[in-house]
């Protein structure tokens, strides 16, 4: 058996275990890392078939973004707090079974159906050869025949860039940009001092309250507020 | 280009080799140029002015205790050094140490994997290095560890972006995304009226070195952006719950991806092995050898003499500072390039 073919049968074999390790893991963070395993072995097959870029873009892209931000998320919650994958909910696992089923048929009559077994595209290896390599190749078609297309994703991703900008803004932007300029920092006087931030007092002249006055001083603008009750953490409640 | 397979093992075999005893040198050498910027000594106990102290401290890390946290998720702690470990030796594989060379009948490539996409794929090996170190936090079940990681995570997908743009105007100059390439059209000499200079990026690129360089550092989690492992509010980030050889993978891969960085900015803007008399193989190295101990003394230099960023000072500078300038780069080099060709 030529080395090829035991190479792409090894990736095929552990990007399909890698797969399956995503879906039964338990442990949502044991997901991610088969997650990762997993398009690792893709992007392998990817290099097998001559498409380093494609291999190496998969690697930034999916691997080295996505999915740190995925596990960046995951690493936050409790695990306790997660819903239940693996029982309960029979209708839902039902209803995943049958679409799964369906998608999968879909693609196999896809397959056994098309029309183009055999014939060549225009990226033939001399097409690609003349240009200098896949890269250029890929640039060249990606910025002239399909710009529009490249343009729309573009515009897309910047909507949502906004969106989680926004998402992620105070509640009253313009306030907040006129009077504060330092950060809040709870273990210094100065940065729980909320008559200074309210009032838009500038940091050098800002009086340092004694702590037991913290919370007690007057507040003209936007106050602290606290996101959760501290009795939650301790239990006393 | 086309030789033994075998050859090729022996090769990255020794690059390998020559990449961990640099590790263990850089260690020492770091230590003694401290000591110098601080009016110590440094170590000078083992060997003649302290030349044996990695010897002392690699027998020491692997006698030491290794301590596995019961809470601890066991395999993945097992497992995420050696990621760290590996992701920043595996770098070195595309940087070119020179052209051909012939010994005993054999020609010999001296890039161990000449790909054409080789600077992309140091990008992504050092994204991939990442997973390491938040794996090896998570699964330490520890507060600070765990703080240390996903204060890694976010540090290391923001500054990637800044590493990856500040690249581009050196490939739009380059034309290719080949190392190889890219020291190729360095090494071809400038005529401006009467001087000769050499093409050497750094020239016609110094805002993205700048970029470069601040997102290197912060992509090795060095000083002053060193936040991930902040001793002084971390204890040591996420390698708290991680002792003897463990801790060791960690050490190692942190200084190997130091050196493999500073190849790498050699390579991309200080023309790799190019200088006066690379025509001969050894000289074109030992050009490229200096090269890369400039930015390691730089490394040096940077954290004996800056504090420490706060985060939020850390994510500012990267996403309203650097981004836009590294975009402004990408304009300003497509235009010029657009308007000379």
């Amino acid at each position: 058996m030529p080395w090829d073919v035991i190479v792409f049968y090894l990736l095929a074999a552990v990007c399909i275990a890698a797969a399956l390790g995503v879906v039964v893991s338990s442990n949502p963070v044991h997901s991610a890392i088969f997650l990762v395993l997993c398009f690792f072995n893709v992007a392998g097959v990817f290099v097998m078939m001559g498409a380093e870029f494609l291999a190496v873009i998969q690697v930034i892209v999916y691997t080295g973004a996505i999915l740190v931000l995925v596990l960046f998320v995951l690493m936050l919650v409790n695990p306790d707090e997660l819903p239940e994958f693996h029982q309960g909910r029979p209708i839902q696992r039902a209803v995943a079974g049958l679409l799964g089923i369906i998608l999968m048929l879909e693609i196999a009559i896809a397959i056994l159906n098309r029309e183009v077994i055999g014939q060549q595209g225009a990226a033939t290896a001399a097409a690609i050869e003349s240009v200098g390599g896949n890269t250029q190749a890929l640039g060249r078609v990606l910025y002239s025949d399909y710009l529009f297309a490249f343009e729309v994703i573009s515009l897309v991703l910047t909507v949502g860039v906004i969106g989680a900008i926004v998402l992620a803004l105070p509640e009253r932007l313009g306030e907040r940009i006129g009077t504060r300029r330092d950060t809040i920092s709870l273990g210094h006087p100065r940065g729980t001092d909320a008559a200074a931030i309210g009032a838009g007092v500038a940091r050098e002249q800002a009086p340092i309250l004694e702590t037991r006055d913290r919370f007690a001083a007057p507040t003209t603008g936007r106050r602290l507020v606290m996101t959760k009750d501290p009795d939650e953490y301790t239990g006393a409640k | 280009m086309d030789e033994p397979i075998w050859l090729k093992f022996i090769v990255a075999f020794i690059i390998m080799n020559v990449l961990l005893v640099g590790m263990a040198y850089m260690t020492w050498f770091e230590r003694k140029m401290i000591a110098a910027f601080q009016d110590r000594l440094g170590p000078t106990r083992t060997g003649p002015a302290g030349l044996l102290q990695p010897l002392a401290d690699g027998a020491k890390l692997l006698g030491k205790e290794d301590l596995i946290p019961r809470a601890a998720d066991k395999p993945v702690f097992f497992f995420a050094p050696l990621i760290t470990f590996m992701t920043a030796i595996v770098g070195v594989a595309v940087i070119p140490f020179g052209e051909q060379i012939t010994v005993f009948g054999e020609t010999i490539n001296l890039t161990i994997a000449d790909l054409n996409i080789g600077a992309l794929f140091v990008l992504a090996i050092s994204s991939v290095g990442v997973y390491g170190i938040i794996l090896g936090a998570w699964a330490s079940a520890n507060r600070y560890s765990l703080l240390g990681g996903l204060r890694s995570a976010a540090q290391v997908v923001s500054y990637e972006i800044i590493l990856g743009l500040s690249l581009i105007g050196v490939f739009i100059l380059a034309g290719s995304l080949n190392l190889g390439d890219i020291v190729r059209e360095q090494s071809r000499s400038l005529e401006i009226g009467p001087f000769e200079i050499s093409n050497w990026f750094i020239l016609s690129q110094p805002l993205a070195f700048v970029l470069f360089m601040i997102a290197a550092v912060a992509e090795t989690n060095r000083a002053p952006f060193d936040l991930p492992e902040a001793e002084t509010e971390l204890v040591s980030g996420f390698h708290t719950e991680y002792s003897a050889f463990r801790f060791s993978f960690y050490f190692l891969g942190e200084y190997i991806s130091m050196i493999v960085i500073s190849l790498f900015a050699s390579t991309l803007f200080l023309g790799g092995t190019d200088g006066p008399g690379s025509d001969n193989f050894g000289l074109g190295l030992l050009w490229l050898l200096l090269k890369t101990v400039l930015f390691l003394f730089f490394y040096v230099w940077l954290r004996a003499t800056l504090p420490r960023f706060r985060y939020d000072q850390l994510m500012g500078i990267a996403w309203k500072v650097l981004l836009p300038l590294a975009l402004l780069n990408i304009i300003v080099t497509a235009a010029v390039r657009l308007a000379t060709n």
